[in-house]
């Protein structure tokens, strides 16, 4: 089997002296989709971050298809752009992740700062418009969006560089159905092997469409690891992880007990 | 404090530009050193707090509010390089989008504002504050005299670049082309208001926002503190007992300043009117105002104005009393006790009034309603441009050169039929754009002559001439020439806030920016302007949240100091805010392949038709300058 995606070795993290990440370990095989699921400031984000080389490790070691990640093995600027071209990250904060004063712009930035040829950029800035269906979107200002087209030009302009690796962080969050349908649809569709994803999110519902397989995170550590299937079944382990909570509410008119909010019928 | 479009000379504009870009390319290099990658994100997240800033309505002593323009709070927090640039984008944004400002006095207005405010702002505050440690009371009152300082430096130079204008550029007939009023008068006009309301709304937020900052984050602080030491204890007894200091240093200020600020003005003025006499200083003057004689005498009527101060002294008092300069400052320290000694009863008053009628002029709500307008009027703008018009379907580059030429020659002509035929024409393409003339007589014409009449006024009365007609009672003498002065500034500021309109109003930003990178204007200007432009509504957003949800929860009427300290923090709130943006922003740059050097995509080639239209525009441009020559 060849190497895995991304190998993370007993990874400690300090953001402003506070611990975000404690002795990690885990692993991405490629082509695989893996959901890391945690409460709000379990360490999600930082490990994508960690993934996606904008941050490093205090102590322990991550490794990219084999190759150390550090700040040194991106301080070469070949390396550097050959590994943004192979790694995408989408932000939580579609405000964050779009900068650009209209879509066409946002969608040309990384290719712009990998110094494609001009042609080739605006070809394949036209072709995600119309695979994203935001062909009508092109001269818009980020501020004019909705939420849910904000989240997909974030999704297009990362994209746009066709990464091996997609990192998406909570992808589906405070979105209405609608654009939500959207965006698993495009994550189902990853499934068939030909991206390696990893998405952070605490949303259960759609976790068996979209993933392989999962990490629990609690505290910055791994708490639990499975697939979805094993993972929704471990109340104990998700309660724990403040990733359900126990709900009274009336079943069948008689009786008021508390329980997991979480059941299959 | 913006100055308008026409209130200066071409010649003017073009100096005070070429004044301010050796500090801009400097405060580039530095900056760039010092925050590799880091500047564009910091700057431009930045520059839309600062315009966002601008906005807020900050309650005043007197129970008056007022804005603040933040070159001091910026340069605290940023240092004075990266706070010219800050400030410069947001003052060129401003000017752009909301006619604050006017286009050709982008370069007049950085230099005053952006340049010469930001660096006395940081001077006084390193120098207030000294060694004191972060959390140190002293600091808080370093800052707001900081503010306080900038803002006064910064209307004195404006004062000055208007004092200047009638002494150096006078149509054949020896009437003033542009701002009408000498030194003696800009002077005191400009410094009584910004000693007192504007100064006050700047040393407000400049030390409210450090007093925030102390509390909450004072790290934020070390930058451009000039200490090591460690932050050190809240100081609790802080909060009360600072303000009194602080409000003491500027009472000392008050009275202090005019003193010294009009005594350097009246030189100048002294110093001008001596070389009008003498043919070696006229032939200097003449040459550097673009070989235009300067007139032989100084106007009468400022003389007449300046005897009215003296006046009731004058019988009694010995030569030195008599004399102009004397008048010049006791005019000004009697208007800024004036305006003291009316705001005092006012607040008392204020303070008595019924609190349901106070509440709805509460400065919360105010704010507000002003963050909102803003917002409405970029985005109708933005629906504007998306129309289908004639200036609409223009490439954008030729829209810019075009209409930037009619500007130039709209402040550049000496003759007032052919401002008029420029303004006709604006308001022709105007309609062939469908932009509605109602629309532009509400947002431009009224504001421009509610503004620019007000100063135009006075020099109707005050510019000798032929007299054509006398106040009744009054026996005010209505001059020709005063009524031909006040004319050009009103027309001039019309002509050229509509054309800036029409620019903004029939082109998207994104355009906008294109054609700037077409133009060779530097890349990482360009994208500046763009990150800063996206980042503002991002902020007047969550701004308006901020005090939409404090207005629901504001129960009762808040003490005039407690209200200074919530506009305070919430500056402090949107400022953590705007720092954490800018670094998230920053990593979003870095995955996407960002490495400090921002790249953007060269416009596709002019064609044969666009170069037909921008030579149509260059030759009207043309022909207005030289039949208005």
């Amino acid at each position: 089997m060849s190497k895995p995606a991304f190998d993370v070795r007993n990874v400690s993290f300090r953001y402003h002296q506070v611990a975000a990440l404690n002795g990690l370990s885990m692993y991405v095989k490629r082509g695989e989709r893996v959901a890391l699921l945690g409460a709000n400031g379990s360490g999600k984000s930082t490990l994508l971050r960690l993934l996606a080389g904008l941050c490093f490790a205090d102590q322990g070691e991550i490794a990219f298809l084999g190759e150390s990640l550090n700040q040194q093995s991106l301080q070469d600027e070949k390396a550097f752009f050959s590994f943004r071209q192979r790694v995408g990250l989408v932000f939580q904060n579609a405000d964050v992740q779009l900068f650009c004063p209209s879509v066409f712009d946002e969608l040309a930035f990384g290719p712009l700062q990998l110094r494609w040829p001009a042609q080739k950029i605006r070809e394949r800035v036209g072709e995600v418009l119309r695979a994203m269906d935001i062909e009508h979107l092109r001269d818009r200002a980020p501020h004019r969006l909705s939420g849910g087209e904000k989240k997909r030009v974030a999704l297009a302009s990362v994209l746009v560089l066709d990464p091996e690796v997609l990192l998406l962080d909570e992808p589906s969050g405070a979105l209405d159905p609608s654009s939500q349908a959207r965006i698993v649809d495009f994550l189902v569709s990853c499934g068939n092997g030909a991206k390696t994803v990893v998405i952070a999110t605490h949303d259960l519902d759609t976790l068996e469409d979209i993933a392989d397989r999962c990490y629990v995170f609690e505290n910055g550590r791994i708490a639990g690891e499975g697939t979805p299937l094993e993972i929704l079944h471990d109340v104990e382990l998700l309660e724990r992880a403040k990733l359900i909570h126990p709900h009274a509410h009336v079943h069948d008119a008689s009786a008021v007990q508390p329980h997991p909010h979480l059941h299959r019928h | 404090m913006h100055i308008p479009d026409g209130y200066l000379s071409p010649s003017t504009c073009a100096g005070l530009a070429a004044a301010a870009a050796p500090f801009w390319y400097v405060a580039l290099r530095r900056v760039k050193a010092a925050l590799h990658s880091r500047l564009l994100p910091l700057l431009s997240v930045f520059a839309a707090f600062s315009f966002v800033i601008m906005m807020f309505n900050l309650p005043l002593p007197g129970g008056t509010s007022g804005h603040a323009v933040g070159m001091g709070i910026a340069a605290i927090v940023l240092g004075p390089w990266a706070s010219i640039l800050a400030i410069s984008i947001a003052l060129t944004i401003q000017a752009v989008f909301f006619g604050d400002g006017g286009i050709t006095a982008i370069g007049a207005n950085c230099f005053n504002m952006a340049i010469a405010g930001s660096l006395v702002g940081y001077a006084t505050y390193r120098l207030v504050a000294w060694r004191a440690p972060l959390r140190s009371g002293r600091r808080v009152v370093a800052a707001g005299l900081g503010g306080y300082a900038a803002i006064n430096v910064a209307a004195l130079l404006a004062a000055i670049e208007f004092g200047i204008q009638p002494l150096l550029f006078r149509d054949a007939s020896g009437m003033p082309l542009y701002a009408p009023y000498p030194l003696r008068i800009a002077v005191p006009a400009m410094m009584i208001g910004h000693l007192t309301f504007a100064g006050l709304a700047e040393l407000v937020i400049s030390s409210g926002m450090v007093a925030y900052l102390q509390r909450i984050d004072p790290e934020l602080l070390r930058a451009t503190s000039g200490t090591d030491l460690p932050v050190g204890p809240v100081s609790a007894p802080a909060g009360s007992r600072t303000p009194r200091k602080l409000w003491l240093a500027v009472a000392t200020l008050l009275i202090l300043t005019p003193l010294g600020i009009l005594a350097v003005g009246s030189a100048w003025g002294e110093w001008s009117a001596r070389d009008f006499a003498d043919p070696q200083a006229r032939r200097e003057m003449a040459a550097a105002s673009g070989n235009q004689a300067p007139p032989r005498a100084v106007p009468r009527g400022l003389e007449r104005l300046s005897s009215i101060w003296t006046a009731p002294l004058a019988r009694y008092a010995p030569a030195f009393v008599r004399s102009q300069t004397f008048g010049y400052v006791l005019s000004a320290v009697v208007g800024v006790g004036l305006i003291i000694a009316l705001a005092m009863p006012l607040q008392w008053l204020l303070a008595r009034l019924p609190a349901a009628r106070r509440r709805r002029k509460s400065f919360v709500e105010k704010t507000a309603r002003g963050l909102l307008e803003a917002t409405g009027h970029a985005l109708f703008a933005e629906d504007m441009a998306a129309a289908d018009g004639f200036l609409q379907r223009l490439d954008p580059r030729v829209k810019l050169v075009g209409i930037g030429a009619l500007i130039g020659a709209a402040v550049a002509v000496h003759r007032l039929w052919v401002l008029a035929a420029i303004l006709a024409l604006s308001s022709l393409l105007a309609l062939a754009s469908h932009i509605p003339l109602g629309l532009l007589a509400k947002r431009v014409w009224l504001t421009v002559l509610a503004f620019t009449g007000l100063v135009a006024l006075p020099a109707i009365f005050l510019t000798p001439g032929t007299i054509i007609y006398r106040l009744p009672l009054l026996a005010w003498p209505l001059t020709e020439q005063g009524l031909r002065t006040a004319g050009f500034l009103i027309l001039r500021g019309e002509t050229a806030a509509s054309l800036a309109a029409l620019l903004v109003l029939s082109t998207l930003w994104t355009h906008q920016l294109h054609a700037l990178r077409y133009f060779r204007v530097p890349v990482v200007i360009v994208a500046l302007l763009g990150m800063t432009y996206r980042y503002m509504f991002l902020f007047l957003e969550t701004a308006r949240a901020m005090f939409e949800s404090r207005e629901s929860r504001m129960v009762g009427v808040l003490q005039p100091a407690d209200r200074r300290r919530l506009a305070a923090a919430s500056a402090g709130v949107l400022l953590e805010k705007t720092l954490q943006v800018s670094g998230e922003v920053h990593l979003a740059m870095q995955a996407r392949g960002y490495r400090g050097e921002i790249r953007l995509l060269d416009e596709a080639r002019m064609r044969a038709n666009d170069w037909l239209r921008l030579a149509a525009f260059a030759a009207v441009a043309t022909l207005a300058v030289w039949l208005g020559r």
